[in-house]
């Protein structure tokens, strides 16, 4: 593709699904050699956009330095040509929580990209050839990866540094891929991967190894429960596809798999409420101007009229998680619920290979259907999505189904560090499986 | 009076407890970068060495040692908290349950843990509607926060707790040289029953004004059959009063939560195989005990120098404490400063084989201390003698002016050598040691 | 939740909320808190770590490497003669 083509392209992709916070509209810029063209997520800092992780509170913030992972792909040749729209610092699955834009999924534009990396998923199925890095705390990833029907990893915790990544859930954030296909995540995936001495919890991983197989896996059965008629009959589908392939499939249970969701939104609010309070109008974003006011009431006023709805409903769930009285039964606990998360998986992995489910509950929704669910309806959205999420699980969706021509994601789940054998999968399923793309890609 | 104290020492590192960043800044906000000012999208990482010194201190301290421990977001807003969360220790502190020995007594201490300090607030405008200026480069600095038991009697003894404190730490870990004014500390004093606390009081002359003025007013309110109130309070320095602190409106909550970026650090190893060094006040009271030496000689001799308790020990070896004690408090540490400036770092093997001839009678006492006058650069003005007439009156003054030495020498003699030590500081060593001992037996001798 | 705690819970976190807002996120918390509840069955241990990998002794050695550019990170900040311009103490 030429580069008048390709800025076109992105142009017009972003002004039909508001793809982007902000992108690159200098011609010239896209002359620069590159190998590949790649978008970041907004809550990824880098010094030539501004970062404001679709909040208004941060309007205007332009990083002083690159994240990590930003300035590896840009070693690797890449040309950074965007910010991708989401959800206000993470805070969502539909990516309608935005002060900068709600992306559109490239399917069907009344409806919702998922999210929170709902922007980065629309740009990996809308331009060719492109990489999104992407961000997961719960679900982030593969939830808008099974939306608009791309290829979303989500890494295990620690193996992309989180150097430069604007907080949501320190424990639970993780930096990952998202492309039309498997090919572009296997090749950059080395390249983002590897400890880096300004994140400590990056510095414990071993190599990374892509050599790795799945030739089991299980599926449990409270995945099953709660799905619509058509995404059960489609998840089935696609599991009956990978036994033809070679792939042997077992049916059991995972039933601490209930606890995970409720641990996981109280680890992610407690977390998140703690590294939003920074947010107060004093040293970077949307500094307030009027000092004439006591500490308390300035705070307040910048953080009341810069922070969103959903960011408001999670800093008051994540801080009465954290208060005194409360902090045992809530913080302390999905603390110790997360170790008999990890348990029950390995417990899995000592059988088989990986954990299948399907990524979401139900295809897309449209934005109509999603201003009618109920804050909780929204959150147990994240069912499937979340264990792995908590447990710091590398996992993969992979388009498996069309259902009236939306897509739908399955998810496989793997041990610790063998993100390898994920995209293994992955490549063998894409050798019988044709993606459908939607249209007007470019 | 019940006293209680959470005291804050910077520890002396060269980088900030979470970044490179160094911890003496020049000009206001220069030393800082986006860590130590909480740039979304930084991250903290652990400074070895404020670990290992705060680990140090809590073994010091007779802490039971954490096997493993964490770090907690302590979360609470306030224009010098760059994240509105402190990096600090919760339910893992380094260490717990220790002691510190002052006076004999035994001082609980509840916990040591480190935290990151906050930036530095100056306060400008119209007094009651200051706004805060603020200076970042103290932002993440390292502190270390001891917690005492409320085992403290009265002002005086926490002021001489963190004298005595300042010192051990001093050794074991070097404090800076303005450790006493830049020392921190939150304090609880209850007169009666209830429990006030003062906040951020800096320095040991301000800690202890604090207190006497709140142990003050709690006695007059409990004289006047007044209730006290549990409150916190805030000690003003220019006027030298606590008042109610009106910065903090309603009991904050501060949700700690763990701080996941940095991980868990396994420092029960580190602990065990940490050798500490003798301390001034351990040693001194070492001294008391391996050589019968008197609290204040024993504490005057490694408060003046720890070379000269080396010199002290490497005397009282060969010649026995009491020649070690006559020339130690005498000649040498008269002109201490003199001889440490022309010969330190060597003045063991300078000065021993003087006292080492005057043992086997090679010379005599008065040439020994001109020796030591000539090595200090004071020459024949200092080997000058007096009469022996001026003698009698210096000592008779002297055992005037300490009744308790009066006292001890009874059931002691050795009492004696804290007057032989003064004497000898008095008359620059220009008399026999020998000499001055005999004037001082005699005159004690007389009162008892 | 009830409105009350909602109230408290958002002057600790710095939140003015509205009449309205109140009560909407007190029923949206009671429901979600309904849902935690689920927890208390959770047959746990008393063990946990902070993060789901261990993260175990990482340390920076105590050397000083100054910013480069602390000037622009100044610039982000309100300064009067360096100093960072704040709020009112009292």
């Amino acid at each position: 593709m030429s580069v008048m083509d390709l800025l076109a392209a992105v142009r017009d992709a972003d002004e039909r699904h508001r793809i982007f916070a902000e992108r690159l509209e200098d011609p010239l810029a896209y002359e620069v050699e590159h190998a590949f063209h790649f978008s970041a997520k907004d809550n990824l800092c880098t010094s030539d956009f501004q970062a404001r992780a679709g909040s208004r509170i941060l309007e205007g913030y332009r990083p002083p330095f690159d994240a990590t992972a930003v300035a590896r792909l840009r070693q690797a040749g890449g040309l950074l040509i965007g910010k991708t729209n989401m959800d206000e610092f993470g805070f969502g699955s539909f990516s309608t929580n935005s002060a900068t834009g709600v992306p559109r999924n490239p399917y069907d534009a009344a409806r919702s990209c998922g999210g929170s990396s709902g922007g980065a998923a629309a740009a990996a199925s809308m331009l060719e050839g492109h990489l999104a890095v992407g961000v997961s705390t719960g679900g982030s990833i593969s939830c808008p990866a099974s939306f608009c029907g791309v290829v979303g990893l989500t890494p295990t915790y620690g193996r992309v540094s989180r150097w430069g990544l604007i907080d949501y859930g320190n424990s639970l954030d993780k930096i990952g891929l998202l492309s039309a296909s498997s090919g572009m995540i296997r090749r950059y995936l080395p390249a983002i991967s590897g400890p880096d001495p300004l994140d400590p919890t990056s510095q414990v991983q071993p190599p990374l190894d892509m050599s790795g197989q799945i030739r089991s896996v299980a599926v449990p059965e409270e995945a099953l429960t709660g799905l619509s008629g058509s995404m059960r009959a489609a998840f089935e589908d696609a599991v009956a596809r990978l036994e033809r392939m070679g792939v042997e499939v077992r049916r059991g249970a995972m039933p601490a798999l209930r606890f995970a969701l409720s641990a996981y939104y109280i680890l992610a609010t407690a977390e998140a409420s703690t590294n939003l309070a920074r947010y107060c109008g004093m040293r970077y974003g949307d500094i307030e101007q009027e000092t004439d006011q006591s500490f308390n009431e300035f705070f307040s006023r910048v953080r009341s009229r810069g922070l969103g709805r959903e960011a408001k409903r999670r800093i008051l769930l994540g801080t009465f998680c954290r208060m005194v009285g409360f902090r045992d039964r809530y913080y302390i606990k999905a603390l110790q619920v997360r170790e008999l998360i990890i348990r029950e998986y390995e417990e899995q992995f000592r059988s088989v290979d990986a954990v299948l489910t399907p990524t979401m509950p139900f295809v897309a929704p449209r934005f109509d259907e999603i201003e009618s669910m109920s804050a909780l309806e929204t959150y147990q959205a994240d069912f499937l999505t979340g264990p792995p999420n908590l447990a710091g699980l590398p996992h993969i969706s992979i388009p498996c189904a069309y259902i009236d021509g939306l897509p739908a994601g399955m998810q496989l789940v793997a041990p610790r560090w063998e993100e390898g054998r994920l995209l293994s999968l992955a490549e063998r399923w894409e050798n019988g499986f044709e993606y459908r793309r939607p249209e007007g890609r470019a | 009076m019940r006293i209680g104290l959470e005291v804050h020492v910077q520890l002396p590192t060269r980088s900030k407890l979470f970044c490179s960043c160094s911890t003496s800044g020049d000009e206001v906000n220069s030393s800082v970068c986006p860590i130590c000012l909480g740039f979304p999208g930084s991250r903290p990482r652990l400074n070895r060495k404020a670990l290992e010194m705060g680990v140090s201190i809590a073994k010091f301290l007779n802490c039971d040692i954490n096997e493993k421990v964490w770090f907690s977001r302590k979360t609470y807003f306030y224009p010098d908290l760059v994240k509105n969360f402190q990096i600090t220790q919760y339910e893992t502190p380094l260490g717990k349950d220790g002691f510190f020995t002052i006076g004999g007594r035994r001082i609980g201490i509840w916990r040591v843990h480190i935290e990151e300090d906050p930036g530095r607030i100056k306060r400008a405008g119209r007094s009651g509607e200051e706004v805060a200026l603020v200076d970042y480069n103290r932002s993440g600095v390292p502190l270390v926060e001891i917690v005492t038991a409320p085992d403290l009697t009265s002002p005086e003894e926490a002021r001489a707790f963190l004298t005595d404190l300042l010192i051990e730490l001093r050794r074991l870990i070097g404090l800076s040289p303005n450790d006493e004014t830049t020392v921190r500390a939150d304090a609880n004093i209850s007169v009666g029953e209830e429990r006030v606390e003062i906040k951020n009081i800096n320095g040991l002359k301000s800690i202890e004004k604090g207190l006497k003025f709140e142990a003050k007013r709690q006695s007059k309110l409990l004289a006047a059959g007044k209730k006290i109130s549990r409150e916190t309070r805030r000690f003003d320095e220019e006027r030298g009063t606590t008042l109610p602190s009106r910065e903090k409106e309603f009991e904050e909550d501060y949700g700690y939560i763990g701080e996941p970026d940095l991980g868990t650090f396994t420092i029960g190893p580190m602990a065990r195989a940490m050798k500490l060094p003798e301390t001034p006040l351990a040693r001194a009271a070492r001294l008391e005990a391996e050589y019968g030496l008197a609290p204040t000689s024993a504490r005057q001799i490694v408060l003046t120098s720890w070379e000269l308790a080396d010199m002290f020990e490497a005397l009282a070896r060969r010649a026995g404490s009491e020649t070690a004690t006559t020339w130690t408090l005498g000649a040498i540490s008269a002109q201490w400063m003199e001889l440490q400036e022309r010969y330190g770092g060597r003045l063991e093997e300078t000065i021993v084989p003087i006292i080492d001839d005057v043992r086997s009678g090679a010379i005599t006492d008065a040439e020994a201390r001109m020796r030591i006058a000539i090595l200090a650069g004071k020459g024949s003005e200092a080997a000058k003698p007096l009469s022996s007439e001026d003698l009698g009156p210096l000592v008779s003054r002297l055992v005037d002016s300490n009744p308790d030495v009066v006292r001890d020498f009874r059931s002691n003699p050795r009492a004696a050598n804290f007057l032989i030590g003064q004497v000898m500081k008095e008359t620059h060593g220009r008399y026999a040691s020998k000499e001055i001992s005999e004037a001082i037996r005699k005159e004690l001798e007389k009162r008892v | 939740m009830d409105e009350g705690t909602v109230r408290r819970v958002a002057k600790v976190s710095r939140l003015d909320l509205t009449d309205d807002e109140v009560s909407i996120y007190a029923a949206d918390l009671e429901d979600i808190l309904s849902a935690f509840a689920v927890l208390d069955e959770a047959p746990t241990g008393e063990d946990f770590d902070l993060d789901p990998v261990p993260v175990e002794d990482r340390l920076r050695d105590d050397e000083v490497m100054a910013y480069p550019d602390p000037g622009r990170l100044r610039r982000e900040m309100r300064t009067a003669d360096g100093w960072v311009r704040g709020p009112r103490l009292a």
